[in-house]
């Protein structure tokens, strides 16, 4: 019985974080950093022929003017709102979905067999039909990638809800909690790290269909422009594409992580 | 005050494993009045959590009847607190808010509910702790914190499922003491359930030793001590001996090997007649 766990922390301690923070960050960029230093030797030395492999400063450059010019806003703009919808309408019926079979046997015997089947044909497969039905415009994408998102979301949630333990389930049940009450002091708080990572991983997926959706319909964003930029054979412009892709994903995820640990104060120990 | 009476008739259960039944508990007759603490004593295996588990209403596909204040047991109610052998708290909420749970549906006003909860935690002495996470609770900690969550709604039965076992004998012993002062303040009937012969002896007004295959009742022995209790009073002692002869002649699986001679005979009369004797 000590009341060290609620120590405040000391500067010290807090200096100690930084440190140990800046490390962590140190070493997350060391691979990222050994690849571009082998990218410019490999361009500097002529390994590969420039049209094939622009140094990293081309690139760079590239990146900057499409940046001054506003088109990589532009581009950047209209994937994100696409993301933006198809993640939140995807992930938003995927978890009301995941919530009721994760509660409810009955619901689960009816969705699960068709909705397992389903969840095997890549999203990229459901794209030329949903064309038929639903055209080239917003629509299908909106679509393509609220699918995408909607099925990770599903699976985590059920499967957090049905590993809250019986022992807490049994409390639930000598305090004669409510349906609702049990769902909002037991089952979502158990269930959070799995949604959390349902929606980390739908957004993942939401990221990567958007790619798909631009690559085979649309004249606008930045999966677009990477398919331009590789029939331009424009390779600087395709690079910077991908890397804003990956960094815009990344900085999601992070931002997701981020609200993660602040909704779940109490998984971290003191 | 609620009353805390209850009632078990002819109260058995049988297990179904691997197609087989396997009778856990057969032939349980129990009378407990109100304000009594009642311990039931056994080895693994006796039914003795099956029984608690009955008297909550978890478990209610078994024969005979459990009552109480008049009522069949059907179900999990607020009348009957449970404390588990773990604490069960809920570790994304503190221990203010864990305590809470018990009052959810207890239709008290918000202020009302606040002054219950402070007043569950500072009867357990956890004053202090009241914004803590279960994580950074000591196992002693968090077990008071879950008895303040079973008696927070004023309940007339608490019962408890070895809810010492998992502790460090200074931790058992200290909380042992709270619990007699706790349930003589607020005048309720308690049931719990235990393997440790000591334990039983020192808490209970009387104690029920059961043995297993089939799960029984095998004797009841009254401790007619005044409380405060000290453990080492002779009476206690000499309880102790009878206690342990019972779960001798009950059966296989005695929990504690020290034996001196057992003054007590068994007594083979149906439970519900040494009830009635009450402190003989």
């Amino acid at each position: 019985m000590s009341l060290l766990a609620y120590a405040p922390p000391r500067s010290g301690d807090f200096t100690v974080a930084l440190l140990v923070r800046l490390r962590h960050a140190a070493i997350g960029l060391l691979v990222p950093l050994t690849l571009v230093l082998v990218w410019a030797l490999a361009s500097a030395r002529g390994w590969l022929p420039e049209q094939v492999l622009p140094a990293p400063s081309y690139v760079w450059q590239n990146l900057r003017d499409m940046a001054a010019s506003g088109e990589l806003a532009q581009h950047a703009g209209i994937s994100a709102i696409r993301v933006a919808v198809g993640f939140a309408v995807g992930a938003g019926l995927g978890l009301l979905l995941g919530i009721a079979i994760g509660l409810s046997r009955p619901v689960e015997d009816y969705v699960r067999p068709l909705f397992t089947a389903v969840a095997q044909v890549p999203t990229i497969g459901w794209i030329p039909l949903l064309m038929l039905f639903l055209g080239i415009g917003e629509t299908l994408k909106i679509v393509v990638i609220a699918k995408a998102a909607f099925f990770p979301m599903v699976v985590n949630t059920a499967a957090g809800i049905q590993n809250i333990p019986l022992s807490y389930r049994e409390v639930a049940a000598v305090l004669r909690l409510t349906r609702w009450q049990s769902l909002r002091r037991l089952v979502l708080p158990g269930a959070l790290p799995s949604i959390f990572t349902g929606v980390r991983y739908s957004l993942t997926k939401a990221w990567t269909a958007l790619v798909a959706v631009e690559l085979l319909a649309s004249a606008e964003g930045l999966g677009y422009l990477l398919v331009w930029s590789r029939q331009m054979f424009w390779l600087d412009t395709m690079l910077a594409a991908m890397l804003v892709i990956g960094l815009v994903g990344y900085v999601m995820d992070a931002m997701l992580a981020a609200a993660e640990a602040r909704l779940q104060a109490w998984r971290i120990d003191a | 005050m609620a009353n805390g009476e209850l009632g078990l008739q002819g109260i058995a259960k049988t297990f179904r494993v691997d197609g087989r039944l396997l009778p856990a508990l057969d032939g349980i007759d129990l009378q407990v009045t109100p304000g009594e603490f009642i311990t039931i004593v056994g080895a693994s295996g006796c039914g003795k959590s099956t029984l608690l588990r009955i008297i909550a209403g978890l478990e209610t596909d078994h024969a005979g009847a459990a009552v109480h204040d008049g009522k069949t047991i059907r179900g999990p109610s607020l009348a009957r607190g449970l404390v588990f052998q773990e604490p069960r708290l809920f570790p994304w909420l503190t221990v203010e808010a864990n305590v809470a749970l018990g009052l959810e549906n207890a239709g008290l006003s918000r202020d009302a509910k606040r002054a219950a909860v402070s007043e569950h935690i500072a009867l357990v002495g956890l004053t202090g702790f009241e914004n803590a996470y279960p994580r950074q609770l000591s196992g002693g900690m968090a077990q008071r914190a879950a008895i303040a969550r079973g008696l927070v709604n004023r309940p007339g039965v608490l019962l408890l499922d070895e809810p010492f076992g998992a502790l460090d004998a200074f931790t058992r012993t200290h909380l042992q003491e709270e619990l007699q002062g706790i349930v003589a303040r607020e005048g309720i009937t308690a049931v719990l359930v235990t393997h440790d012969v000591d334990e039983a002896v020192y808490l209970g007004d009387r104690v029920v030793v059961m043995a297993p295959r089939p799960g029984r009742i095998t004797r009841i022995v009254a401790v007619d001590e005044p409380r405060p209790r000290s453990r080492t009073a002779a009476a206690l002692l000499h309880k102790r001996e009878a206690v342990l002869a019972a779960l001798d002649s009950g059966g296989r699986g005695r929990p504690e090997p020290r034996r001196l001679d057992a003054p007590d005979e068994p007594l083979r009369q149906p439970a519900a007649a040494i009830a009635l004797q009450g402190a003989a």
